[in-house]
């Protein structure tokens, strides 16, 4: 019965609106007329709060609830890291390696206690607890000690020099307050909000802390008034959970929403020739790259570097990149480097030689004795040229740019075969490098750190069977150069080798896209992990 | 009756047992949940190991069945893999918003179609018939993910050249609004509540259609014309009645199904139902609540096969219970 009177009811409601709209009498308030709310579409909901959390940790956590919590440093839309929790830059030795750093005397919880040095020595304690199932433990474990020479003064002493250690604390969840989560489960907090575990109240030192939550539904962030910061200058900023991307363009369209980060896609387009929008696109931190198996279970041809020359030589990756994106972004490139992206200043065009010559890579076959068969293919020592291509089924501008290379490399005497599975199966197939050819993304931090793994000899991610000594050598000396330019120096000499020993082809870096309102201003997109929230303090509204 | 409803729910215990411990052996046969978790150099080992050992990852399944189901019955689900909000409360969230959408689309949809399909059985090869037929076809035909977005695009248009918001194109409640049953949910529900109803509208009216042909042409129909009843009591009456009955069957499986969730519908639009909460936890490989919304949608398919079978005896009287 109670179910009968509630379905009149919802019943009832529905024909009052459909009546109501149909006589003008429902229009919705702009979201951010009123003075200075901004409504951002999130594409994804973080699957719970504590970002700092392996389960937690997704791009969406950190640009939603993570800006309450800046780290020691943050990174710059061109991937240089800036001095934000820290007054200055945070003074080193190198020998013992000791990082000394200062925190800004301004700098306060959102409940008034400051920010110290013991709460960073709490975040670390908290990273470095076996018992936490925490996202990542990288570059802490080298921390022998950490002291607090005075409330805001802290100093690091690593057991070997971490070159990456601007990357320690930083960007979101960064820094987190010991006198709020101090003696908790750590597992356990931050689910559904992120409040002070001992006065119940939302915590935080960004410039924005978090109100209210309604799961499934949206996130609403006010200003924090202790922000150490610019004081921001709109009042409210509200997360709507949008996870499909159609219904993010009607919904910034229809004045639903305010801003979107969407993925990229074809009707993105559409919102550049919408009248009251404004779209900023950047080349992302997510780059595609095609990896050649040489080791036993790959493709006997892709473990001579002149075949994965050859093949290099046989793509267009200029028309590739046109094809794939030229309604959305026409000035986008494609990638150069296997070290540093092309929105980065240390960047090089390691790849650059590798323009589309269809002669020659028949001619770099040819002298390495294969010779073409009846149609047209390759045959090299009795192996045919002709390698199976993966990715992950399903994503469409994968299975597109899958396409093009085939009919690319068709024309060079070389066959591909698409064999594409789920990603459940590519993936694990991939790491165990079971496969010939395969197309996915990386997502470059703007560090070169993370690229040690992936091409040095045995490396954890390494999955190509590529081993190269100098290369080795050379990103293991930078992991633990602690000059900058030095070790600029040192992964360029690496990504130069890799140019020519080409283990894996670099394609393109996937743009990002800021939609937003003509009236919101001081937007800036940042296609780094910083994210498009990265200086939300210094957005406004107008009119 | 009291006796049918108890032997049957008797009957639903073994089929939910059996029921879940197939879900769970096809779901963990599917691989070790923590792979792509593996995959992420930045993750650590030891983190790993701390999912595995909370969820007795390492032991054989039949040890890890008897550990979930243990965990089902005595703590509502436990937690995700991932995360430690407990499943309960995430299905307690969603599944209102689902049978708002759900219960208000059917009703509709039933209403509707039924109201067709008789005026088409009576007016058999009328204009109205052939067009009805036409339409239900077309129904049929129409993808729901096309129709969703062509009335996203309909009432987004519609506001941009009126300025009049009729309803929302995503979502449940506008920001600062958490009412469930006002004009704002109303308004926010429209556009998916129209995509749902017109599959189930065609459905619905063509069912009720040949049913109804099959009843007014039975004897029963023609003596009760005889015996000078006027025609709307004899097809209200009489035909109605009974030509409902395939219709009840197909509504009640409908709805069963339904309450796990309008998967694509809801996930188009943006509604933190059943739908999207199985296909974000199933993409993020978290097996627990998977499980759990496998469950839960089993025991109602159950539920609404027996409301459907208690139904056929207030429908046709010739249907007892023993």
């Amino acid at each position: 019965m109670k179910l009968r009177r509630r379905t009149l009811v919802a019943g009832c409601t529905l024909a009052m609106a459909i009546v109501a709209g149909a006589l003008g009498g429902t229009t919705a308030a702009s979201p951010g007329a009123s003075g200075g709310t901004v409504v951002f579409g999130a594409e994804q909901e973080p699957p719970c709060l504590n970002g700092v959390l392996a389960g937690c940790n997704n791009t969406w956590t950190s640009w939603t609830v993570g800006i309450s919590f800046p780290g020691l440093y943050e990174i710059l839309p061109n991937g240089d890291l800036r001095p934000d929790l820290i007054d200055g830059e945070a003074k080193f030795t190198k020998k013992p390696f000791t990082v000394t750093y200062k925190i800004k005397q301004n700098a306060n919880w959102s409940d008034g206690k400051p920010v110290t040095a013991q709460d960073v020595i709490f975040t670390l304690q908290t990273i470095l607890n076996p018992k936490n199932d925490v996202a990542g433990r990288a570059g802490y474990e080298d921390i022998a000690r950490a002291r607090a020479i005075n409330p805001k003064t802290l100093k690091l002493s690593f057991r070997k020099p971490y070159a990456a250690w601007k990357l320690l604390f930083g960007g979101q969840f960064g820094v987190l307050p010991k006198h709020a989560l101090q003696g908790k489960d750590f597992n356990e907090v931050w689910n559904t909000n992120v409040n002070s575990q001992t006065t119940g109240k939302p915590i935080g030192s960004g410039p924005f802390i978090l109100e209210s939550y309604t799961k499934g539904q949206s996130m609403t962030m006010v200003r924090n008034p202790r922000f150490y910061g610019k004081r921001p200058q709109i009042d409210k900023l509200v997360f709507r959970f949008i996870t499909n991307t159609d219904s993010e363009i009607q919904a910034i369209k229809g004045g639903e929403v305010d801003a979107i980060y969407p993925q990229p896609q074809l009707q993105l387009g559409d919102l550049r020739r919408t009248g009251g929008l404004k779209v900023l696109s950047s080349a992302g931190a997510t780059y595609e790259h095609i990896d050649f198996n040489a080791g036993k279970k790959g493709f006997a041809l892709a473990r001579a570097p002149w075949f994965r020359q050859a093949f290099a030589y046989s793509i267009d990756r200029t028309a590739l990149t046109k094809q794939l994106f030229g309604t959305l972004k026409p000035d986008l490139q494609p990638l150069q480097s296997l070290t540093y992206q092309n929105t980065q200043k240390q960047y090089q065009p390691h790849f650059g030689q590798y323009t589309y010559n269809p002669t020659k890579a028949g001619q770099i076959m040819t002298s390495k004795g294969c010779a073409k068969g009846g149609d047209g293919i390759f045959v090299c020592n009795g192996v045919r040229a002709s390698v199976k291509y993966g990715t992950t089924a399903g994503n469409r501008l994968r299975e597109l740019s899958q396409e093009i290379v085939q009919a690319q490399a068709k024309k060079s005497g070389i066959e591909v075969t698409i064999d594409n599975s789920p990603s459940r199966i590519f993936f694990p197939q991939v790491s165990n490098e079971d496969y010939q050819l395969a197309l996915f993304a990386w997502v470059g931090s703007g560090d070169p750190s993370g690229i040690t793994d992936i091409y040095s000899c045995g490396g954890e991610s390494n999955w190509m069977g590529y081993c190269s000594k100098k290369v080795t050598d050379l990103l293991k000396a930078a992991d633990q150069e602690l000059d900058p330019a030095a070790r600029v120096k040192l992964v360029n000499q690496a990504g130069k080798i890799m140019g020519l020993n080409v283990p894996s082809i670099p394609l393109y870096q996937k743009p990002t896209f800021l939609v937003y309102k003509s009236k919101l201003q001081g937007l800036a997109d940042n296609p780094t992990s910083g994210g498009p929230l990265w200086n939300v303090e210094n957005w406004s509204v107008s009119g | 009756m009291f006796t049918f409803i108890l032997r049957r729910l008797l009957y639903s215990i073994p089929v939910l047992f059996a029921a879940s411990f197939l879900i769970f052996v096809s779901v963990s046969a599917v691989g070790n949940p923590l792979s792509e978790l593996r995959l992420n150099p930045l993750i650590s080992e030891q983190t790993l190991q701390n999912i595995a050992e909370r969820k007795h990852l390492d032991d054989p399944i039949p040890v890890r069945y008897v550990y979930w189901l243990k965990e089902a019955v005595t703590d509502k689900f436990g937690t995700p893999l991932f995360v430690q909000t407990p499943i309960w409360d995430d299905l307690t969230r969603v599944i209102p918003h689902t049978l708002q959408l759900v219960i208000v689309a059917e009703l509709l949809a039933l209403l509707i179609g039924i109201l067709i399909g008789v005026y088409s059985a009576i007016r058999q090869y009328s204009v109205f018939d052939y067009t009805a037929t036409m339409a239900s076809f077309l129904g049929f035909a129409m993808p729901v993910f096309w129709l969703a977005l062509m009335l996203q695009i309909l009432f987004t248009e519609l506001f941009l050249r009126t300025g009049t918001r009729v309803f929302y194109t995503s979502g449940l409640n506008s920001v600062d609004n958490t009412c469930t049953f006002c004009v704002d949910r109303a308004q926010h529900l429209a556009i998916p509540v129209m995509t749902l109803a017109v599959l189930s509208i065609a459905q619905y009216s063509r069912y009720m259609r040949a049913s109804m042909l099959e009843v007014i042409n039975s004897d029963y129909i023609r003596t009760a014309r005889a015996k000078g009843l006027s025609e709307p009591k004899v097809t209200v009456r009489h035909a109605l009645r009974n030509a409902l009955i395939p219709v009840v069957t197909v509504s009640a499986i409908n709805f069963g199904v339904l309450i796990g969730g309008a998967v694509i519908t809801e996930t188009i639009f943006g509604l933190d139902g059943m739908g999207p909460y199985f296909i974000n936890n199933l993409q993020s490989q978290d097996v627990y609540p998977v499980m759990a919304w496998l469950m839960i949608t089993a025991t109602m398919i159950i539920i609404f096969n027996l409301i459907a079978d208690i139904t056929y005896g207030f429908l046709d009287p010739r249907i007892r219970y023993e």
